[in-house]
């Protein structure tokens, strides 16, 4: 997926300006920032529930900005978005039925829920339960496995560590790395997180007030003096 | 002695009247409990969606007499069901145009979630269907004449007693009509994948974007199978009672009690509600006066949320 000069705005305020991210296949691309700066804005230009002001995104070739929101999933764009939005009076089962809605995800359901089933045992053991009568971290395992149900050649993830135990945003970030490593699938994550999310992929971008202030490997970016100061809390003042 | 006999047969007889008119009120609670308590859309115009649906009737079988040759046995109630396409394009129509502009993906994350505007638009859409209906169909009472609606099955319970029970026949055909309908759509709902989609799209438009599924679509199409559920309970019902096109008023207010007592999000719950109200009608003809029938629903309604302010069937899907 390639993004060229994004810029989108609500109303007068400019969310994102001529931003511009390369996700290749097979990548785990992290974007970091702090709050406002523009990531969720980003995922939601992405899956289009934001309509972009000008730029474009191109995703196998393909320019998303033209194409309805609906159509989006059913290319391969998987978003898990912020605060898990799982559907709450449905069951855990229905959930990642729903997240299997397009073509692809009905196609490998059998193959899709034994892989969910694996990552996340608890989900098999709730099945029947309604999703919004779990944890947190349940409820962001539900969003996460409803995501990769759809069988997605790309899974977007808006800060799945929001609101959780320390000890959980452990095995949601180490089962994350599982899904790109052993099942392959390209992936984009917003993370506030910054050195545990950077350390999983293979590029990351730095996004302030709307702009891409940095990109590099998880090597350059942690020897930045700038991104250890205002991210990591380290290097001397 | 004889008082108890009369006294056992009175009440066999609203418990008859009960259950079968509650069957039809909880088929017609059904149509709004998918708009209101799924949807989270506030419809006053669904008392004429049902009033179209008696309308449909009366024109299909009697005016136009198109269903005509089916015969007064079948004719009304096969007419009833065909109610229900007419008013599910009817409402699919209502929705694309106005409803759409106050719900679902336009005001997902609104302060009010677009109540305001839903409750303006379709208190009005329910005056001009009123009175449009009174320019179209004129104000005299109309019904649809079947022999059914005089005759009725005696049921005597044991022969000690001098005890019969009556089912009036069109009621309880009708009351099994919609015993079905309400069945299938259940199944609909939970079982098939357009049923979930649309349960789905309701709980959280943005996220069933993401998944892939046409939000305004799916909101559409549940909108009008509330509106046509509900146009086939008003069929039912003009099989034996005759009606003007102020008729919804009446009914109105009975089906968002029943909603709301069998529990907001639960079609099932919205069938016990309204088969509870039906039930709460009749026995109370028994003691009061019928200008106070309507007063015993709302004051049993008021006692069984006191005691279930969920709703009979009502069930938190937030985590406590």
């Amino acid at each position: 997926m390639e993004i060229q000069g994004l810029t989108v705005a609500y109303g007068g305020l400019v969310a994102l300006r001529d931003v511009s991210i390369t996700v290749g296949e097979g990548q785990f691309v992290t974007v970091v920032g702090p709050n406002g700066a523009g990531k969720s804005t980003l995922f939601k230009t992405i899956s289009g529930s934001v309509p972009a002001r000008g730029g474009d995104i191109r995703f196998f070739g393909e320019s998303l900005l033209t194409m309805p929101v609906a159509r989006r999933a059913h290319l391969g764009i998987a978003h898990v978005p912020e605060g898990r939005q799982v559907f709450k009076s449905l069951t855990v089962r229905e959930n990642l039925e729903m997240g299997a809605y397009t073509e692809a995800g009905r196609k490998n359901w059998e193959a899709s829920l034994k892989r969910i089933h694996m990552l996340f045992p608890i989900l098999e053991e709730r099945a029947l339960q309604l999703a919004g009568t779990l944890s947190g971290g349940e409820q962001q395992m539900v969003a996460i496995g409803r995501g990769l149900a759809s069988a997605p050649r790309l899974l977007m993830l808006d800060e799945p560590s929001m609101g959780l135990a320390p000890a959980i945003t452990d095995l949601i970030f180490e089962r994350i790395s599982q899904i790109h490593r052993e099942d392959g699938v390209t992936i984009l994550l917003v993370e506030q997180r910054v050195a545990e999310a950077l350390e999983l992929s293979d590029h990351g971008y730095v996004l302030e007030t709307g702009s891409v202030v940095m990109d590099g490997s998880y090597r350059t970016l942690m020897q930045d003096d700038r991104v250890r100061r205002a991210y990591l809390g380290i290097g001397e003042e | 002695m004889i008082d108890t006999t009369v006294l056992i047969e009175n009440v066999l007889n609203a418990l008859a009247a009960g259950i079968t008119i509650g069957c039809i009120y909880g088929l017609m609670c059904v149509g709004l409990g998918l708009i209101f308590g799924i949807m989270k859309v506030v419809n006053f115009a669904q008392g004429e969606l049902l009033m179209l649906g008696m309308y449909v009737v009366v024109y299909l079988f009697s005016v136009w007499g198109l269903l005509a040759f089916l015969g007064p046995y079948y004719g009304p109630f096969v007419a009833a069901l065909a109610a229900g396409p007419v008013l599910f394009v009817g409402g699919s129509l209502l929705h694309k145009f106005l409803i759409s502009r106050v719900s679902g993906l336009r005001t997902s994350g609104s302060l009010d979630e677009g109540h305001f505007g839903q409750l303006i638009i379709t208190l009005g859409v329910s005056l001009i269907l009123q009175n449009g209906g009174l320019i179209v169909f004129g104000s005299t009472p109309v019904g649809v004449r079947t022999p059914l609606s005089s005759r009725a099955w005696e049921f005597i319970p044991s022969e000690a007693w001098d005890v019969s029970v009556f089912f009036n026949k069109a009621r309880t055909i009708s009351a099994g009509v919609a015993i079905v309908v309400a069945i299938l759509l259940y199944v609909l709902l939970e079982y098939t994948r357009l049923g979930k989609s649309l349960r789905a799209a309701a709980d959280n438009p943005t996220a069933a974007s993401y998944m892939g599924i046409d939000v305004e679509k799916a909101h559409r199409t549940a909108f009008g199978i509330g509106a046509g559920i509900t146009a086939i309970a008003g069929g039912l019902i003009a099989t034996y009672l005759s009606f003007t096109p102020f008729v919804g008023v009446d009914f109105v207010i009975i089906m968002y009690s029943g909603v709301v007592l069998g529990g907001m999000g639960s079609i099932m719950g919205a069938f016990w509600g309204g088969l509870t109200v039906g039930f709460v009608q009749q026995f109370s003809a028994l003691v009061l006066p019928p200008q106070l029938q309507n007063a015993a629903i709302f004051v049993v309604f008021l006692m069984i949320l006191l005691l279930r302010p969920q709703g009979l069937f009502g069930r938190s899907a937030e985590r406590a």
